[in-house]
């Protein structure tokens, strides 16, 4: 299998965690992976994008509308890296918006592209820590059981992967997103 | 994670970026000394060195060095008493390090050497995209360029060795995407590791088996398989590609992508060597009949055979024309020099996408569809996204220095330097961006043509304090003895904040987290011989411009130009001047006193003048009795711990609600101040704070011409910093 999965969020917001969980854990499933990032030269607050490939790849890097998955951790990223993402492609936008642009909106129709709309800054801030709404995120994606990854398998790795005291909390959010998008519309 | 191994040594892998595969290789290898200084994208290596050496307890020296030639001069002294050395630097590093390269290689080494210089292709973070290889070429020396994390762990490990067998200096090029990319690199025992080179025609992706885990392995195995021999040379295609480095794993993967995979055969190219004493001299001999050389001679035998096999031979390289000028065989060849390679930036995915794409339509190989319309750029375009081009952190005390430094003085001349402070550009605070330690040589520069031309416009440099230790010293010292006159603003946030915070000398820490002696940039700038030297705190803004303004008058005071007889006396002043500026700083650093040999100096925020320290000279009865003072460079030290290092201290903590609530839209601290922070709501027309961002140190209260303190800075020094530049 094969699979091309963008995220894109800003400096301090957990990018980086998320891609490192989502190796981790194709890696746990027995399959190859991949990272890659680009942080430019701002510390805190500008563009980063973390690249994640799973399976048979030579290189980390995703061209122009090939990655399968765009997970935007800011909605102004999502825009920024939209041309990435492929025809039939899914994306999850972190904002407390209700809908899209319209003409965004369109062109996802026309791609068949299902775009997820999940406030995890919400989510995060609910339960105590704003910066974890990258969990959040990964706990709606985990809903979508897009292989290689389940529900279980990205718990297990925010397990293994964070450390004594963020802990709690962050499985915390990753079972209120996971919960979020079990009782979203269909 | 653990992996049963069958057959070899291989215990144990793990996931990690580039460059701690390439400290892997290193220390699986059994270097004994490693020496780097950091710089983006080389920077991780030598952390990584000390991380595995301490978890195999392997007997490593390990030194974050002044600068790359100290790195690379101590590496080539080891290397020369026996021992198996590595130095690490970025690309422009390298420059810095070559006096001892261009004699070094040919010295004598009992033991090895090895250099891991990384390379920007873009270039993302440097001045320039310089290709390392042609200068290891230039020297005659080996220079491998990885394609992956995990093949930089094998380089490193063979490198080592190649250089113990054969005593000759080798070099190690990755690529920021090689450096920085993660993936999952197999850990082999001390001296363990199996490498052989995977040079030569790759075969074609193998589909992923029903065990994903085991084709990690699989690949391994076959990297044994592919060595040295070339299977598909011998039959002659349409069409074939060369490449190195991560150029070449795109490469595979868009071939794969485009279904050419079995069509279009692909070398890859690991090491470059030229043998130069040999060829050189057949070269001369071409010359001498007429005949121009034959740069083919120069390319590998095998090769050589795989451009033979083809009609066409595309050549991807990063970042420079290397392999491409080496196969010398240009109506062959779509490369840089006919335009079908760009000649400049990174060949990224797309681009590499968009040139196989034209290639092999246009040789007719296959036919090609191009994917990309301009349907998600249309849907985009009413669209609002918040632009976020790089800036200075929110509380970046940089931010406040340059804004002092343009209310100050809005149509200074401003020589700016090499870090993070690079980005005062935007602010209108760094006019140039050189090298590192360039603002200081070209503020002496520029003073000498302006006082030539009669036209005095005062000249601000800055230069952060690492950026100072590597090549500020002797640039200050040269001004110092020839009395140019600009203000030098040292921007000392007590780290090398830009490449991840590695330890400055003044902070005494090593890279190992140990102790060692400190050397404060106050002792170093007065023992240079500066007789203006002021220490103040940033963040306080007022304070910061009367005293640009004072060290200004300063430099305006001094004697254009000192007699004979007075250079004389200068000895004296100068000894003078060592017994007065010798007594506190010295005594206590000396001491290892680690990290509380810096400490930003502020205490209240309200009352940040009082920690001005005046260690002029110049006002002192005893030197202004021997002679007028000697005149040179007016230094400041901005003195504050960077942002991320260290949080604001209680006291420090402003109430900044005001400047949402009193806000104008005049939209002043936007443009001139550029806090990461204040945003503009373009629906109400007024500046909002991104409390996720915002520190609270209140430094945009100054730039806010709502606010008492922008009132007050209004009234003392005109409207903002936005005047005309009169250049």
């Amino acid at each position: 299998m094969k699979l091309e999965i963008l995220c894109a969020g800003i400096g301090g917001r957990g990018v980086l965690l998320a891609s490192t969980i989502l190796i981790e854990a194709a890696i746990a499933a027995g399959l190859k992976a991949s990272a890659s990032d680009e942080y430019g030269m701002s510390q805190r607050g500008g563009s980063v994008v973390s690249l994640v490939k799973i399976g048979d790849f030579k290189s980390p890097l995703i061209g122009r509308e090939n990655a399968g998955i765009l997970l935007s951790f800011e909605e102004s990223e999502f825009y920024r890296n939209l041309t990435f993402l492929k025809r039939d492609g899914r994306v999850i936008v972190n904002t407390h918006k209700d809908a899209l642009p319209g003409e965004v909106e369109r062109l996802l129709k026309e791609r068949n592209i299902r775009a997820y709309l999940v406030d995890g800054d919400g989510i995060a801030k609910q339960k105590g820590m704003i910066k974890a709404s990258n969990i959040a995120i990964l706990g709606y994606f985990s809903s979508l059981r897009i292989a290689p990854y389940s529900y279980e398998n990205i718990k297990q790795t925010i397990v293994e992967k964070t450390k004594g005291k963020f802990l709690e909390k962050n499985l915390e959010i990753f079972e209120a997103g996971f919960r979020q998008a079990e009782g979203r519309d269909q | 994670m653990m992996e049963k191994e069958k057959s070899g040594r291989k215990t144990d892998a793990e996931v990690m970026i580039g460059n701690y595969a390439i400290a892997r290789g290193l220390v699986e290898a059994g270097i004994e000394l490693a020496a780097a200084y950091p710089g983006t994208p080389s920077s991780e290596i030598l952390p990584g060195i000390v991380e595995f050496k301490k978890r195999e307890k392997m007997n490593i020296h390990t030194e974050w060095s002044v600068n790359e030639r100290c790195a690379m001069e101590v590496a080539f002294g080891a290397a020369l008493s026996g021992h198996k050395a590595v130095c690490m630097m970025k690309q422009v590093g390298l420059n810095v390090a070559l006096p001892s390269f261009l004699h070094g290689r040919k010295k004598k080494m009992e033991g090895s050497l090895v250099i891991v210089s990384c390379d920007d292709p873009g270039p993302q973070s440097s001045q320039t995209e310089q290709d390392t290889r042609l200068l290891a070429l230039l020297f005659g020396i080996p220079v491998y360029d990885p394609a992956s994390p995990a093949e930089a762990a094998d380089l490193a490990y063979y490198a080592v060795q190649y250089s113990f067998e054969h005593k000759v200096p080798v070099i190690i090029r990755p690529t920021h995407r090689v450096s920085h990319a993660r993936e999952v690199i197999p850990l082999y025992p001390i001296g363990g590791r199996k490498v052989t080179l995977q040079e030569g025609v790759q075969k074609q992706q193998t589909a992923v088996s029903s065990q994903p885990s085991a084709s990690i392995i699989d690949n391994r195995s076959s990297i044994i398989d592919e060595t040295g021999s070339s299977p598909d040379a011998s039959r002659l295609t349409a069409f074939g590609v060369v490449a190195s480095g991560m150029s070449y794993s795109i490469a595979a993967d868009v071939l794969a992508e485009l279904g050419l995979a079995n069509t279009v055969p692909v070398y890859k190219v690991v090491q470059l060597s030229v043998p130069i004493i040999d060829n050189r001299s057949s070269i001369i001999d071409d010359r001498e009949t007429g005949s121009s050389p034959d740069a083919s001679r120069l390319t590998p035998h095998a090769l050589r055979s795989f451009i033979d096999s083809v009609d066409k031979v595309l050549v991807l390289e990063e970042t420079d024309i290397v392999i491409e000028a080496l196969t010398g065989d240009s109506k062959k060849i779509f490369g840089r020099r006919n335009g079908y390679v760009p000649g400049a930036g990174e060949l990224t995915y797309d681009v590499i996408r968009d040139i196989i794409a034209n290639v092999v339509n246009e040789t007719k190989t296959a036919k090609v569809e191009s994917v990309s319309d301009r349907a998600i750029e249309e849907a985009l375009k009413g669209v609002h996204v918040q632009p976020r081009p790089p800036k200075l952190c929110a509380g970046c005390p940089h931010r406040a220095s340059f804004y002092a430094m343009r209310r100050a003085f809005p149509d200074a001349i401003f020589p700016g330097d090499i870090g993070c402070y690079t980005l005062g550009i935007s602010m209108g605070a760094v006019d140039t961006c050189l090298d590192m330690g360039g603002s200081v040589n070209l503020a002496a520069g520029f003073s000498d043509a302006f006082v030539q031309d009669g036209n005095l416009v005062p000249i601000i440099a800055s230069i952060g304090d690492s950026t100072f230790f590597h090549a500020g010293l002797a640039a200050l010292y040269d001004a110092v003895k020839k009395q140019k006159g600009f203000i030098l603003v040292i921007m000392d946030n007590g780290t090398t904040a830009m490449t991840g915070m590695q330890p400055t000398p003044q902070t005494g820490i090593t890279v190992d987290g140990t102790y060692t002696r400190t050397a404060r940039i106050e002792d170093v700038v007065t023992g240079l011989g500066v007789e203006f030297l002021r220490i103040l705190d940033p963040y306080d803004i007022p304070v910061m411009i009367s005293t640009i303004r004072e060290a200004y008058t300063y430099l305006n005071n001094q004697p254009s130009a000192i007699s004979d007889q007075k250079s004389v006396s200068i000895i004296d002043n100068r000894s003078s001047i060592i017994d007065e500026t010798g007594s506190s700083p010295h005594a206590s650093s000396l001491t290892p006193n680690g990290p509380s040999g810096y400490e930003p100096s502020a205490s209240n925020a309200d009352n940040r003048s009082s920690i001005i320290e005046d260690r002029a000279t110049s006002d002192s009865p005893r030197t202004s009795h021997l002679v007028p003072s000697f005149g040179g460079p007016a230094v400041i030290i901005a003195r504050r711990g960077c942002i991320l290092n260290s949080k604001l201290k209680p006291e420090d903590i402003c109430d900044v609600g005001s400047i949402e609530k009193n806000c104008i839209g005049c939209k002043k601290c936007i443009t001139e101040f550029e806090c990461p922070a204040l945003v503009f709501d373009e629906e109400t027309k007024r500046v909002v704070i991104d409390d996720g961002l915002c520190v609270q140190c209140g430094m945009c209260l100054y730039a806010c011409p709502k606010q008492e303190k922008g009132k007050k800075l209004q009234k003392q020094y005109g409207k903002g910093t936005t005047k005309k530049k009169a250049k």
